[in-house]
């Protein structure tokens, strides 16, 4: 296939880079909870409330949630991401499947959370 | 529930084995959490399924960082499908309640083992033998607004490029993967990954690396809900997802040996033993 026919792929760098910062944040929060509570000696597994709903008291608990959180942010982080630099490459079709896919995601969400 | 240290590296373990096969084979992990964490470690069915969506976006996460940086994932084929993918999970979401589990149990199970069988006869029934040609050199890439692209094998160092066929038939079978999340709580990736293979005609290595990419998306509205009811434990799934880090990490390099041929046999087989799971147990999951 001749150059010209490939697509600037700067959107992967960009997606690979939210990707990786995601991955070593939540992975920091989480390793640094889990530490905590075995040193601590606790083994007590509270469930995590969402949003606005106050962060659990003990710090190993509080640093597990923010991992979760953070862990759990990355997709929807990683679709942003990828709409933008599609909309920057002016690649308007796949612009428009990503807020698609986008609006579909906040439906589930909200069907699901009733 | 009372998490003790040895218990801790237990899940530990669970999560590298998952990570290790999600990241080969394009799946989530789910298939081996699930299970694992009800018959290992007496969890909670709901619990389970809520540990498993967490482990299924670190694999997703983890695995994604590799391959989309070595460019072997097509984003926009992802995103295609995953429209597809959505809707069916929150179909699945809906059904859950009307359709008794055991006929739902039953009709997935006879679509996986379709789908193994079909993984194995490989496309043209060459048994999986197809390897893709390409030249030596170049960079993975996606062609701007359309479904193609390209990218480098690891195993042989070529560059391939490809084109996707069939996108409603491939949206179809994706919209069934998502109906399987919204039912089972995994990412629907082994399911995906026949989509893009088999009815897509888009190089294996690929498949599993996009569909690594957008398990993730897939899992995130089930995890929404499942945390909402109290079901996400973050100290379960601390261990599981950091074990899934490590797995889905080595994971990657394995894939990178590997033959199209192998994986579509070792993603045969997972299906298989899905398939078996589901007859003798259930979904098991909400619904």
């Amino acid at each position: 296939m001749a150059d010209a026919d490939r697509a600037a792929s700067g959107g992967r760098s960009l997606v690979a880079f939210v990707l990786r910062v995601g991955l070593l944040l939540a992975s920091g929060l989480l390793a640094a909870g889990l530490v905590l509570k075995v040193l601590r000696g606790d083994g007590s597994a509270p469930a995590l409330a969402l949003p606005p709903a106050a962060l659990p008291a003990a710090l190993g608990d509080r640093l597990l949630v923010l991992g979760v959180e953070a862990l759990v942010a990355t997709p929807l982080v990683r679709v942003l991401a990828l709409v933008g630099s599609w909309a920057r490459e002016r690649d308007w079709r796949f612009v428009a499947v990503g807020v698609v896919v986008l609006v579909v995601l906040a439906l589930a969400i909200a069907l699901g959370g009733g | 529930m009372d998490l003790v240290p040895p218990a801790l590296a237990a899940l530990v373990l669970l999560g590298v084995i998952a990570g290790l096969l999600g990241a080969l084979v394009g799946i989530g992990g789910g298939v081996v959490v699930v299970p694992g964490l009800i018959v290992g470690f007496g969890f909670d069915v709901r619990v389970a399924v809520a540990t498993s969506l967490v482990a299924v976006i670190a694999t997703s996460t983890a695995a994604g960082a590799v391959y989309v940086g070595r460019g072997q994932t097509n984003m926009r084929l992802g995103m295609t499908l995953e429209i597809a993918t959505t809707l069916g999970g929150i179909t699945g979401g809906l059904l859950a309640t009307s359709i008794p589990p055991e006929a739902l149990a039953v009709m997935l199970a006879l679509l996986l083992l379709v789908t193994s069988g079909l993984l194995v006869r490989g496309r043209d029934g060459h048994g999986g033998t197809d390897e893709q040609r390409g030249v030596a050199g170049g960079q993975g890439y996606e062609v701007h607004g359309e479904l193609a692209g390209g990218f480098v094998d690891p195993r042989t160092g070529a560059l391939i490029d490809y084109r996707a066929e069939g996108v409603v038939g491939g949206s179809l079978v994706a919209g069934l993967a998502g109906l399987a999340s919204g039912l089972l709580g995994v990412g629907g990736g082994f399911l995906k990954v026949p989509a893009m293979d088999l009815v897509m005609r888009v190089p294996v290595k690929v498949a599993a690396a996009t569909s690594n990419f957008m398990i993730g998306v897939t899992a995130l509205s089930s995890t929404a809900v499942y945390a909402a009811r109290g079901y996400v434990l973050p100290l379960a799934a601390a261990p599981v997802a950091l074990g899934v880090v490590g797995g889905a990490l080595v994971g990657t390099r394995l894939q990178g040996r590997a033959s199209p041929a192998l994986l579509r046999r070792v993603l045969a087989v997972v299906l298989l033993i899905v398939a078996v799971q589901l007859l003798i147990s259930g979904p098991g999951a909400d619904g």
